[in-house]
């Protein structure tokens, strides 16, 4: 931590300007009330405050490295006790032998110095004390102030860090049962494999250059669903009967990336997986006020276990559209019968 | 001329299916008997084709391949698949087991197919095989959320929450669920160790009960005890079933 005072210009100015009006009222009171000439008083003031004010510039150090955060009590007093005796001493010795030095010999001063010692050690301690509270106030004002940065920093970087856990991570089954697909078309209809390999690269890279961003535009988003279907339709097969009805004022919509994907997912995982039978899964999206409005659906087996509630995938649409757009309203999920919907709303940017 | 080895293949999924035919064209011993898509076909197809030989994938909906390996009496010689399922891989890793982690090469088919033939002569080896399968696969995933069980015709599964109580008998346990009574080949101990400590209790060496459907617990005598269910059935309390008992259900119950 740098010096209070010295560290800028204006902070020496003020300090020194607070030392002049302390000179005065010492000059004022020594004319006042002790009856000292003019020209005593002021010579009074100017050597004694002076010194101090010097001095009390050197206090800091000691209050710099006795924190009170860190610092046991004890080691502060103590501190504290030995570098008062040693200022004043320091202050008080000096002020005298300067004042004795320009005095002409048995003038009424001297006596007056002498006997105003005990009232200056007084004063003297006075003024460290007053001094070691400036800079103890000042570093607690700094520590508080770079604790509320630290905090608002911290706060940015939890808010990002949930973000982006929050997003779609590729599932690693995907991948591989993909790969398997791919591989076993090598053998059986290589064309085919080749058109698989480049819609598994399409939807790879899509997913991996989007985990940077935190929005697109609608229409890519759809580009990629679309292609993540096509690739499970070769697993799958005609057990996904996919149907679509976008309204083409949508496209052009900026949405949180990657946000309809894990939807798909869990109607592939849920709806089509657990069925012996073809499961159909529609997707619309429509324009509804100030809203996009986006409706997946599929139908699922009920009598399927393993499905408990929402699942993380949804939970995390739900923070994450909680976090960028700050209300709780915006994903419906519905269960009626066999016939699972989710439906979200996303503000539309002015 | 040797006998021909019969083998049947158990994936949901067609292009996985596709792989291992294609492979099983370098081997004319083997005859493939049967291609399954789920694992209730599967289930009646072995039953029926008592094959020598199972290619079996894990993940497949509504049985998945460990379930079905439970409901076979007998099993024959296994050759697991799976793409990544993280529980079955920590289980073949530490089992006797051989599996192909997909996508594999032909010279990794090969390896596992000639591994099985030779384990063909000895159904013991198979039987204990899937033993050890299925128990560390348990032992990776603790808490069963589901039991599947067979009589003579169907299969049943039986979700957790729908079961009431256990019952031993004999080699079997009776599961008292909400749809009925179903007759499984398990031990009262696996059950104790794989069911949700904190919705199951052992009140006695034959019984398990689920902990929210019990009304009561009554002394009868000085050191007997009895819980009385819901729908007012009763079962004995042994001693360090009612420690347990108590335990769990902290002072409410007397």
């Amino acid at each position: 931590m740098s010096h209070p005072v010295l560290k800028r210009k204006e902070n020496i100015l003020a300090y020194f300007s607070v030392w002049a009006i302390v000179a005065v009222l010492h000059a004022l009171i020594l004319v006042g009330n002790q009856h000292l000439e003019w020209s005593w008083a002021v010579r009074d003031s100017l050597v004694f405050n002076t010194l101090f004010s010097a001095f009390a510039l050197g206090i800091w150090y000691t209050c710099q490295y006795t924190s009170p955060a860190t610092t046991p009590t004890n080691k502060i007093l103590l501190t504290h006790v030995f570098a008062a005796t040693l200022v004043i001493l320091m202050w008080l010795g000096a002020g005298y032998y300067i004042m004795m030095k320009t005095l002409p010999p048995d003038h009424a001063y001297g006596q007056f110095l002498r006997t105003s010692l005990i009232w200056r050690t007084a004063v003297g301690l006075l003024l460290y004390i007053v001094m070691i509270a400036f800079y103890y106030m000042f570093i607690y004002a700094e520590n508080l102030h770079k604790q509320e940065l630290r905090e608002a920093e911290l706060q940015t970087l939890v808010k990002d860090a949930e973000l982006r856990s929050l997003k779609f991570q590729i599932n690693p089954h995907f991948i591989f049962n993909s790969l398997n697909s791919i591989y076993s078309l090598t053998m059986t209809a290589p064309q085919k494999a080749g058109e698989m390999t480049t819609k598994l690269s399409d939807f790879l890279r899509y997913s991996l250059t989007k985990s940077e961003s935190q929005t697109s535009s609608l229409r890519e988003e759809i580009r990629s669903v679309r292609t993540y279907l096509e690739i499970e339709r070769v697993r799958f097969g005609d057990k996904i009967r996919y149907s679509e009805n976008i309204d083409e004022a949508c496209l052009q919509a900026s949405v949180p990336s990657m946000l309809l994907q894990p939807l798909f997912e869990n109607a592939i995982k849920h709806g089509v997986y657990e069925s012996l039978e073809p499961v159909p899964i529609s997707f619309s999206c429509s324009p509804q006020n100030d809203f996009l409005r986006i409706v997946v659906e599929n139908t699922f087996d009920p009598e399927a276990t393993g499905r408990k509630g929402e699942g993380i995938g949804l939970q995390n649409i739900r923070y994450r559209l909680q976090k960028l757009y700050n209300r709780t309203d915006l994903l419906d999920i519905s269960k009626k019968d066999n016939l699972f919907r989710v439906s979200i709303k996303i503000p539309v940017e002015a | 001329m040797t006998e021909p080895i019969k083998a049947i293949i158990v994936d949901d999924e067609a292009p996985a299916r596709e792989v291992i035919k294609t492979y099983l064209q370098d081997f004319p011993e083997i005859q493939l008997a049967a291609e399954c898509d789920n694992g209730f076909e599967a289930v009646k197809r072995v039953q029926q084709e008592k094959p020598h030989l199972l290619f079996l994938d894990i993940q497949m909906p509504k049985l998945t391949g460990f379930e079905l390996l439970e409901l076979l009496e007998d099993p024959p010689v296994v050759i697991f698949s799976t793409a990544y399922d993280q529980f079955a891989l920590k289980a073949f890793e530490v089992s006797a087991a051989d599996y192909l982690l997909k996508p594999y090469t032909k010279e990794r088919f090969r390896k596992a197919v000639h591994r099985a033939m030779k384990s063909l002569g000895n159904p013991l080896t198979a039987r204990k095989v899937a033993r050890d399968v299925l128990q560390h696969r348990q032992e990776m995933q603790p808490y069963l959320e589901r039991v599947v069980a067979k009589d003579e015709d169907s299969i049943f599964i039986i979700p957790v929450e729908k079961l009431y109580w256990l019952e031993a008998q004999g080699d079997y346990v009776m599961l008292h669920t909400k749809d009925g009574r179903f007759l499984k080949q398990q031990t009262m101990n696996y059950f104790e160790n794989h069911l949700d400590p904190g919705l199951f209790v052992r009140i006695h060496r034959s019984h398990i009960v689920k902990l929210n459907i019990i009304k009561q617990l009554q002394q009868l005598g000085k050191e007997t005890y009895r819980v009385v269910l819901q729908n007012g059935q009763h079962l004995p309390v042994s001693k360090s079933g009612r420690v347990r008992l108590k335990k769990l259900l902290g002072g409410t119950a007397r």
